[in-house]
């Protein structure tokens, strides 16, 4: 070797060491920087849309929906300034009007109540007995976060709709027919099909972190089976069963394909109607209304977060106490009460979270002359012979799955660079987590109009005018979508690994991005890998941005072109959510299977 | 102090560091010299980890200066310092196999003396004596083979200082005892220069150079382990190490090399022939501590009449807890001791720990 390769090799050496150096702090600018860009540039277009009017600042339009007793109802006189007694006077009357904020509150807090009776009894079973496909049963309480909120609409159609299975049942044993749709009972039934799990979840969760050693003491104490419950084991689940009702109130008062899809505009909430306003070009109200929206979600949740930082009760290192066989062990009242209740409460769940799938599926193979495959040869037909105005499902299937690898492409690694900026510990951590974190909060109707506004539209920098192509604002959209499940998931085994892993490869020479790479990602890919797949599904089934920006032109992906079935052709409509099933499975599949244990939410 | 020949290898010039309210170190100044083995003792939450981690560069001093060989430390991070750590848990890497782990720091430095990455991971695990188990996963290994691997994977790269923290505090006692004399056979064949962090007092005296003894965030006393031992320079440092008996007396007459310390009633005699510092005088208040080794059974000058009270049978001897006037005294004796006890001790024997006037 000569001395000019010597000392080439050490420069590229300490080139190498620079950049190492370097790249982690580099990539977490980059990774802030397509935050503004793609979230809070957007998001605060639409602040200023609805408070700057014709060039001048007013709260004009904020005025009009608080006192239009369209939007706040019988409250609205209360911001325009008529008596509080008055007021509570007509709210009690039997015609009170609630408006769409009202009635936006109303399902919303119905739909909790109905997550909340059919979520805690699943906790109960799961966290309480053993059986069979526990595990199984506990992994699925994940999939609704998966499950495209169009497709679970499209199999309420399947099952409640006019022709739907429910009343192929009924007239079976000549009842019915039954309509449910449009109503608000279907509404909220879906909404508790989508939320139930989720509170199950978290409420398991909670349940199996009791310490049995200290239920043990309250027995040895004298306490018995009901009271050592009421005054253990409560105090201890009630916050989570809290936090999973917080939950769904905010995702419910959000709500907007589901409502769309179910409710027709005659059940609009207010997501709904920011929807139409925006297709009405009206920016300003729509805007304004927006936010309104967003105000309130971030109230409740933060009411929820003051609570929880007061209530939590730290278990650490608890034995769980011991699952009882689901058969009863003797036919003595007290074993047998709660496992009739259980079963009782199956046959419902089994109604609820099965029946919509399976009939969309049984849907999507028959006609009225029996099993057949036409659905799926016309969405064949139609990819092939449709008018350029149609929606051509190939097109879909194509663009969901393009868009689904592009913001995984982005979600993936900001996720992961922002998983590693929130468990290292440094002042301004909080604040960073917040702001990482608060899309989670913020609908996909405010970011699909930012980005509408704010990038697709164009902006005026210097002259130049920038404007960002409607496919790259809809993959904008997703990454900001997923990329918190992103962190959420990868963020805990981050956290949950040893400290010193990390700090023995950095003493033995390895920068913080060299040991990021050699050490803490091959140890928690299995979550980097799911995380991977829940980015991927949920961009997947992203429907509110989408709508909002690829509404008139070719870049619909699947959940648009069901939306655009449903309404004509549930045959179509369930073929394409059966294909959007697979989809999100195999997604679902992967992130069970590498570490969906650990979702924090 | 005794002059270096050269810069020491590690030097904390008045270290503090804060954590919001809590101070976990503070104002601590310490050196440590090229080659020498270099132990920090103390209770759980004095501080010494902290230490460690601040030498290693996982943390930045919040006043004060860490100095490597003359060179102020400050911002570099810890893979530019050279340093190896052993960490109590020994942090493998448990998705690489033994020999991966060894090998990991040559990706960023050469092995020393030109040897080729290969040849440098059998010879380290030579040294930790497991030779041929580099294909092992770390996983199936027992605790005190890991943390040789551990060991073994410090030093690969060559570095300047070795810092081990707490490594063996995970290992039952007998294993404990004999990897500690390992450790000391490494360090003294690599002649590289060790900072050792522990809570057990014993294995620290056992092993060490010299000693910290750390308390609340400060050194209490730096020097070799028998003085330590038999010269403790505190009342924190006579009770942490070891069994001691230390008391409170005031001075009522002094002789050449010897004062007599009153204790209530009592009357001991302290010797303070050997005592640096200011000289003694009557009227002063003395802290002193007596081993309970050498208050031996037939009486020497001091003789004290105690009460046994209760008595651990330990194997090679018995400590035995007694009442002399009201005060605590322990004793280390092969004797069967029961009733009243008149136990005698030398006035050489007795350390003076403290003086105030």
């Amino acid at each position: 070797m000569t001395d000019g390769d010597q000392a080439d090799g050490r420069t590229r050496q300490r080139l190498r060491a620079a950049v190492e150096r370097r790249s982690l702090p580099a990539l977490a600018v980059l990774s802030v920087a397509v935050l503004v860009v793609v979230f809070y540039y957007p998001v605060a277009t639409v602040l200023v849309d609805a408070v700057l009017v014709e060039g001048r600042m007013t709260l004009r339009a904020f005025r009009g929906i608080l006192t239009d007793p369209f939007y706040f109802g019988e409250l609205a006189r209360l911001f325009a300034g008529d008596s509080p007694l008055a007021v509570i006077d007509a709210l009690l009357s039997g015609d009170r009007r609630l408006g769409v904020v009202g009635f936006t509150a109303y399902q919303a807090t119905l739909s909790t109540v109905a997550s909340v009776l059919l979520g805690v009894p699943l906790a109960y079973l799961l966290a309480r007995y053993e059986f069979p496909g526990r595990e199984t049963v506990r992994s699925l309480t994940i999939l609704p976060f998966v499950l495209p909120s169009i497709m679970v609409a499209v199999g309420f159609y399947a099952t409640f709709g006019a022709n739907g299975t429910l009343n192929a049942t009924l007239a079976l044993v000549g009842l019915g027919p039954v309509d449910l749709l449009p109503s608000l009972s279907a509404i909220v039934v879906a909404h508790a099909f989508y939320n139930a799990p989720l509170v199950a979840r978290i409420t398991t969760a909670a349940w199996e972190s009791v310490d049995a050693g200290a239920v043990e003491t309250a027995r040895s104490l004298g306490a018995g089976p009901f009271r050592a419950f009421r005054d253990v084991v409560w105090p201890q689940i009630a916050p989570s069963i809290l936090m999973g009702g917080a939950l769904t109130f905010v995702f419910t008062f959000g709500t907007f394909p589901i409502v769309l899809a179910l409710g027709g505009f005659e059940l609009a909430t207010v997501e709904v109607f920011v929807y139409r306003l925006i297709g009405d070009l009206n920016y300003a109200e729509g805007a304004a209304l927006a936010l309104v929206e967003l105000a309130i979600s971030l109230g409740v949740l933060y009411g929820y977060l003051r609570y929880e930082a007061a209530n939590t009760i730290e278990s650490g290192g608890a034995r769980p106490q011991g699952r009882k066989p689901l058969w009863p062990p003797s036919y003595s009242a007290r074993e047998l009460l709660p496992r009739v209740g259980l079963a009782a409460y199956a046959v419902v769940a089994f109604v609820l979270f099965i029946a919509p799938i399976a009939s969309m599926v049984y849907a999507s193979i028959s006609g009225p002359n029996g099993l057949t495959l036409e659905h799926y040869q016309f969405l064949v037909e139609r990819q092939m012979a449709g008018a350029s105005f149609q929606v051509r499902p190939g097109t879909a299937v194509r663009n969901s799955l393009v868009f689904g690898g592009a913001a995984l492409a982005v979600a993936l690694p900001m996720g992961v660079v922002i998983s590693v900026l929130t468990t290292r510990r440094y002042r301004g951590r909080k604040l960073v987590d917040t702001v990482a974190m608060a899309p989670l909060a913020v609908s996909g109707i405010i970011v699909g109009l930012g980005l509408l506004r704010g990038l697709v539209f164009g902006i005026d920098i210097g002259g130049w005018r920038i404007a960002v192509d409607g496919a790259l604002a809809i993959v904008a959209a997703h990454a900001v979508v997923g990329y918190p499940f992103v962190v959420r998931i990868v963020a805990p085994e981050l956290e949950a690994l040893d400290r010193q892993l990390v700090e023995s490869a950095r003493a033995l020479g390895a920068p913080r991005a060299r040991a990021l790479l050699d050490v803490e990602l091959p140890l928690v890919w299995p979550a980097v890998i799911a995380g991977a797949a829940f980015a991927f599904a949920l961009s997947v089934g992203e429907f509110t941005a989408t709508a909002v920006l690829a509404s008139g032109t070719g870049q619909y992906t699947m959940p648009i072109a069901i939306e655009r079935f449903i309404g004509r052709r549930l045959g179509p409509a369930t073929a394409m959510g059966v294909v959007l099933l697979v989809v999100t499975s195999v997604s679902f599949v992967l992130v069970d299977r590498l570490g969906g244990d650990r979702v924090g939410l | 102090m005794t002059a270096l020949a050269s810069d020491p290898a590690v030097t904390l010039d008045a270290v503090t560091r804060r954590y919001g309210e809590t101070t976990a170190v503070e104002d601590l100044s310490l050196s440590v010299a090229d080659g020498e083995f270099f132990s920090l003792v103390g209770p759980s939450g004095c501080g010494k980890t902290t230490t460690l981690r601040l030498i290693a560069g996982f943390e930045e001093p919040t006043g004060g200066t860490v100095i490597f060989n003359g060179e102020d430390v400050a911002g570099v991070p810890p893979e530019d310092r050279n340093v190896g750590v052993v960490f109590q848990n020994y942090a493998l890497f448990p998705h690489m196999t033994v020999g991966e782990n060894v090998a990991y720091g040559l990706n960023f430095a050469d092995p020393p003396g030109g040897a080729s990455d290969d040849q440098r991971v059998a010879e380290l695990l030579e040294l930790v004596d497991l030779p041929g188990t580099q294909s092992r996963d770390p996983r199936s290994l027992s605790g005190g083979q890991r943390q040789r691997v551990a060991m073994a994977r410090a030093l690969a790269p060559g570095p300047d200082v070795l810092l081990l923290d707490e490594p063996m505090s995970a290992l039952d006692a007998k294993l404990r005892e004999r990897l500690r004399v390992q450790v000391r056979e490494i360090q003294q064949e690599l002649g590289i220069t060790t900072v050792y962090v522990t809570h057990d007092q014993e294995e620290a005296l056992a092993v060490s150079d010299r000693v910290a003894v750390i308390n609340e965030g400060t050194a209490e006393q730096v020097a070799p382990p028998r003085d330590i031992y038999h010269r403790p320079a505190s009342r924190f440092v006579a009770e942490f190490v070891g069994d001691n008996n230390v008391f409170d007396g005031e001075v009522r007459a002094v002789t050449d090399d010897t004062a007599i310390v009153g204790i209530g009633e009592e009357r001991i005699s302290v010797g303070i022939s050997d005592r640096e510092g200011p000289a003694v005088s009557v009227g002063d208040r003395l802290t002193f501590c007596v081993r309970p080794e050498v208050l031996t059974v037939p009486g020497r000058s001091n003789r004290v009449t105690a009460t046994v009270e209760s008595a651990e049978f330990l194997g090679e001897t018995t400590r035995v807890h007694l009442d002399w006037a009201d005060h605590d005294l322990t004793v280390r004796t092969r004797d069967a001791l029961d009733g009243d006890v008149t136990l005698g001790f030398d006035p050489e024997d007795v350390h003076v720990v403290e003086r105030r006037n």
